[in-house]
């Protein structure tokens, strides 16, 4: 029995699934990003509740950039240009930002004696006042969605999934068009 | 993991690129920061939440953005930066004597526009200190003909109040005229005081909850 027809249609679906999770994502931080970036005035004073930045130009320009970046990397996840190096920078951001809204977790929680997971503030998320532990698992799971994109082996539905050139692979190159009517590119064969 | 060192350099190609783009956005927007400005001039070194304070029963809720009875901190922060601070049951005295002699107190609310609009104390000017384009031109001759003026915000965390007093100051109000309030409007509805909701003098008033 030939099961390279199932292994490829079980593969399709993981690629769409794949997709959507990119889509997912996108919608993610577009909305969060616009959210800030129409009231930076709130979220410069949100950032500031963090004390990291004691600079007024840093924490000026941190306010006033992050928000249309993360809109910038929404859309060119949503557009599947540049798909993984994006990805990348979300997950990598997104860490940054759960480890802030912990550190800061608990200092609320050490000035009110709250339960961990009682907490509940403005984290500057963009999703408004909210508990703690339901933030810090969203980040989780955008996160996750990010890291997929990273590592999945094939990506569907996209415009230019990649802007740097991969190193060669063992067939001697990479394959920089995308395969599968110029919507996917594959670098299956490259993780062997 | 062989994609990994290009996914790499493509995140800090990514991420130089939308930074930029970042830049342009802030620059091109109406609500834009401009990056050279202190928008909070003499800030406290700490986060106000960090420090160790205690909830007031009556008010506290169960979250860190619950009113807190701030007192002390508030009152040492304010002394620190040259302020004055005004409790509620005089704020409400100087509103009634306020309505009948004109420009014996001012009152200047520090909140963004959407939130006035949401509510104020009556004949309160606005002035959003982050855009002080907009009110400072209107504002500043009221303050400095006025004997007192009372500068509030929401109360609780907000700090706006201390901002656009000290603002105020810098402006050539007299620091022995500036009053910070603040309980802000969260003390002022408590207390069942009018609130005049739209622009300022719109005559239109919020209802008292039953």
């Amino acid at each position: 029995m030939n099961l390279a027809p199932v292994e490829a249609r079980a593969n399709a679906w993981v690629d769409v699934l794949a997709a959507g999770a990119r889509w997912c994502a996108a919608g993610a931080f577009l909305y969060l990003g616009l959210g800030k970036a129409l009231h930076p005035v709130e979220f410069l004073k949100l950032v500031r509740q963090y004390g990291v930045l004691e600079s007024p130009w840093l924490l000026n320009l941190t306010a006033a950039v992050l928000p249309w970046l993360e809109v910038a990397c929404g859309a060119l996840l949503l557009a599947g240009v540049a798909v993984r190096g994006t990805a990348l920078v979300l997950a990598a951001l997104l860490g940054v930002f759960s480890l802030l809204v912990f550190g800061r977790a608990l200092e609320i929680r050490e000035a009110t004696a709250l339960a961990f997971c009682a907490i509940r503030f403005d984290c500057g998320c963009g999703s408004g006042e909210v508990l703690i532990c339901r933030k810090l698992l969203e980040n989780a799971a955008l996160a996750g969605l990010c890291l997929w994109q990273v590592l999945h082996p094939r990506l569907r539905y996209c415009l230019r999934p990649e802007i740097v050139p991969r190193a060669t692979g063992r067939a001697g190159t990479a394959p920089t068009r995308c395969a599968n009517n110029g919507l996917a590119i594959d670098i299956s064969h490259s993780e062997k | 993991m062989r994609a990994l060192p290009g996914a790499v350099a493509e995140a800090v190609l990514v991420a130089v690129g939308a930074a930029l783009v970042g830049l342009v956005a802030n620059a091109l927007s109406p609500v834009g920061l401009s990056l050279g400005r202190d928008y909070f001039p003499k800030a406290s070194a700490a986060p106000p939440a960090a420090e160790p304070l205690a909830a007031s029963p009556k008010t506290a809720r169960g979250g860190a953005s619950a009113p807190i009875d701030r007192g002390a901190a508030v009152r040492r922060r304010l002394e620190q930066r040259g302020l004055r601070v005004i409790a509620g049951p005089e704020v409400v005295g100087w509103f009634g004597e306020a309505q009948g002699a004109q420009g014996l107190t001012v009152f200047i609310d520090a909140r963004n526009e959407a939130q006035f609009a949401s509510g104020h104390i009556p004949g309160a000017w606005p002035f959003d200190h982050y855009r002080p384009q907009l009110h400072l031109p209107a504002v500043l001759p009221v303050c400095l003909a006025a004997l007192r003026v009372v500068v509030y915000c929401a109360g609780g965390e907000c700090e706006d109040s201390e901002f656009a007093a000290v603002m105020l100051r810098e402006s050539g109000v007299p620091a022995a005229n500036l009053f910070v309030y603040p309980g802000g409007m969260t003390d002022w509805v408590a207390r069942g005081q009018p609130v005049e909701i739209g622009p300022r003098g719109s005559g239109r008033y919020r209802e008292k909850p039953r």
